[in-house]
């Protein structure tokens, strides 16, 4: 950060969240081509071979209305991805959507391609789409969501694998993968070259069941009004374009735990903003 | 309690991959299908499994386990030569018909399965059987409209595999006499084959004509799903299957 050409302020990035978000890009690119593999004959000792289908944990949200109607999962789900679901639960009931912010791969490539927008538009990026159509568009994964969950329930099959960009990315080479799949994700790393993490933002259904947590959560953004100096530098780096320094609390549906805004990373002033739970001493 | 990204980044480790191996140590970690066909919800039929559920990764044997159709029928009515029918994959078929004017596919095995149990299925979508499965079919009890469907869909075997009415049960056995049987009639002969033992079901022996008043006058109990394994159904009521499965056996042999 600079003021008067001087350099007053380093911000500094939750390298951390980095590293986890490659390990779990990584881990899933592996066990997607050692599927493949295998079918074919092959395959790398020690690593599993599973489906995508079954390390999803958004399956296991689909399969929940068969499985308490009939007792039997959606085709392709299997007990595995009912245990993602849970562990993604779990996480979120204490710490908010860290599975978005720091595990989902579909998360993790976008803001890869973000970076390249970021240095082609810089202030601008992530500013493009109209704050009163942006605050509509937000609320449009939860009707993504209603309409997985009818299809599936009504249909018995994996409808929304026809569109999903996230098995896309791990099968575009096999012949499993559906051509509207790849254009969900053709057209979502286009835009992200505008807007950061726009298939989190405004399409993700397992994102939309996340984000309720935000609501309470154990564990919270909070910004400590005594020190805030109100720069709003923590609103300007979220990348979900949440007003951090607007509130003491943050509730909103979108946050996806990343840290970027706390005084760890881009806020300069020591514990002003910062993740606890507020009753824990 | 404040909590900084290192100590999060540790949490999510241990949450994620501590669940996980719970869930391996409780057996509930599993990622791949146990090919269970789904159940009609609704109707005379509710519980059953729903042939319209079998998926193109079904081998033969998974076919069996969930409707007790021998793997060597569905060899014999699918024109499939293997020595180990059980292992074939539904999905094969598209591969093996594939010269075809008509799709021979999974659809056909949920169509035959249907048929050959009496279980009702879609009939608004057109879907083909190779000759063979048309015949075996027309030995069980169908209706005229089924009747009246299977002849309108019903196409030639494949050309490479001989069409096989000498493998029609009974017939077929007594007039092969050739030194080593082609696969498909093993099939037949193991289809014909009327014992019980620990897999049958008891669907199977209504299959070969016993009635359900004559194996429940047996068990002494009501007769479940037919589906279900005898054997299974004897450790669950605390039967003696050593003595249920000859009582079983007098009464199949009495009609055959």
């Amino acid at each position: 950060m600079k003021i008067f050409g001087k350099r007053l302020f380093q911000p500094r990035t939750i390298w951390i969240r980095r590293v986890v978000q490659w390990f779990f890009f990584l881990l899933i690119a592996l066990i997607a081509v050692n599927h493949t593999l295998v079918e074919n004959g092959g395959g790398i000792p020690f690593l599993s071979t599973a489906s995508l289908h079954a390390l999803c944990p958004f399956g296991g949200v689909v399969t929940i209305y068969q499985y308490f109607t009939v007792g039997t999962f959606v085709q392709k789900i299997h007990e595995s991805s009912f245990v993602l679901m849970i562990i993604g639960f779990v996480m979120a009931f204490f710490f908010g959507p860290v599975f978005c912010g720091w595990i989902c791969p579909m998360g993790t490539v976008q803001e890869w391609v973000s970076k390249l927008g970021k240095k082609f538009f810089r202030r601008k990026f992530n500013h493009f789409v109209p704050e009163k159509l942006d605050k509509v568009l937000r609320y449009l994964r939860y009707v993504v969501l209603a309409w997985v969950i009818y299809v599936t329930a009504t249909s018995g099959t994996l409808i929304f694998a026809e569109y999903d960009p996230y098995f896309a990315l791990f099968n575009f080479w096999t012949s499993e993968v559906a051509i509207g799949g790849v254009i969900v994700l053709a057209v979502t790393l286009l835009l992200s070259l505008f807007v950061e993490r726009p298939w989190c933002k405004y399409a993700c259904p397992y994102g939309a069941v996340l984000g309720i947590t935000n609501l309470f959560r154990v564990f919270q953004i909070r910004r400590v009004e005594a020190t805030c100096k109100a720069d709003g530098a923590c609103s300007i780096l979220c990348p979900m374009n949440i007003p951090v320094d607007a509130v003491k609390t943050v509730r909103d549906h979108q946050c996806i735990s990343c840290l970027e805004c706390t005084s760890e990373a881009i806020c300069p002033v020591a514990k002003t903003v910062v993740f606890n739970a507020g009753g824990i001493k | 309690m404040n909590l900084t990204s290192k100590p999060l980044a540790a949490i999510i480790f241990v949450i994620f991959f501590g669940g996980i191996a719970i869930s391996t140590a409780m057996g509930t970690w599993v990622t791949e299908s146990t090919k269970e066909a789904a159940v009609y919800t609704e109707g005379d039929f509710a519980g059953q499994s729903n042939p319209a559920d079998i998926r193109g990764s079904y081998t033969f044997g998974d076919v069996e386990k969930n409707f007790g159709i021998s793997p060597a029928v569905l060899a014999q009515a699918f024109v499939i030569e293997t020595a180990d029918p059980a292992t074939f994959a539904v999905k094969g078929l598209e591969e093996i018909y594939a010269a075809n004017e008509f799709e021979i596919g999974t659809a056909s095995v949920r169509l035959f399965v249907a048929f050959y149990n009496g279980l009702p299925i879609d009939l608004s979508i057109d879907t083909y059987l190779p000759e063979n499965a048309a015949g075996l079919l027309k030995e069980r009890n169908l209706t005229p409209e089924q009747l009246t469907y299977l002849e309108a869909h019903t196409v030639p075997n494949p050309a490479a595999v001989p069409a096989a009415p000498e493998v029609a049960p009974a017939q077929g056995a007594e007039s092969a006499p050739a030194a080593e049987p082609t696969p498909s009639v093993a099939a037949s002969e193991a289809s014909t084959e009327k014992l019980v033992k620990g897999k049958t079901s008891f669907q199977e022996v209504l299959d070969w004509g016993v009635s359900q008043e004559a194996i429940e006058q047996v068990l002494g109990l009501p007769m479940p799903n037919s589906l279900t394994k005898i054997k299974d159904f004897c450790t669950e009521k605390s039967l003696d299957f050593e003595t249920v499965k000859p009582a079983l056996q007098t009464e199949v042999d009495k009609v055959k």
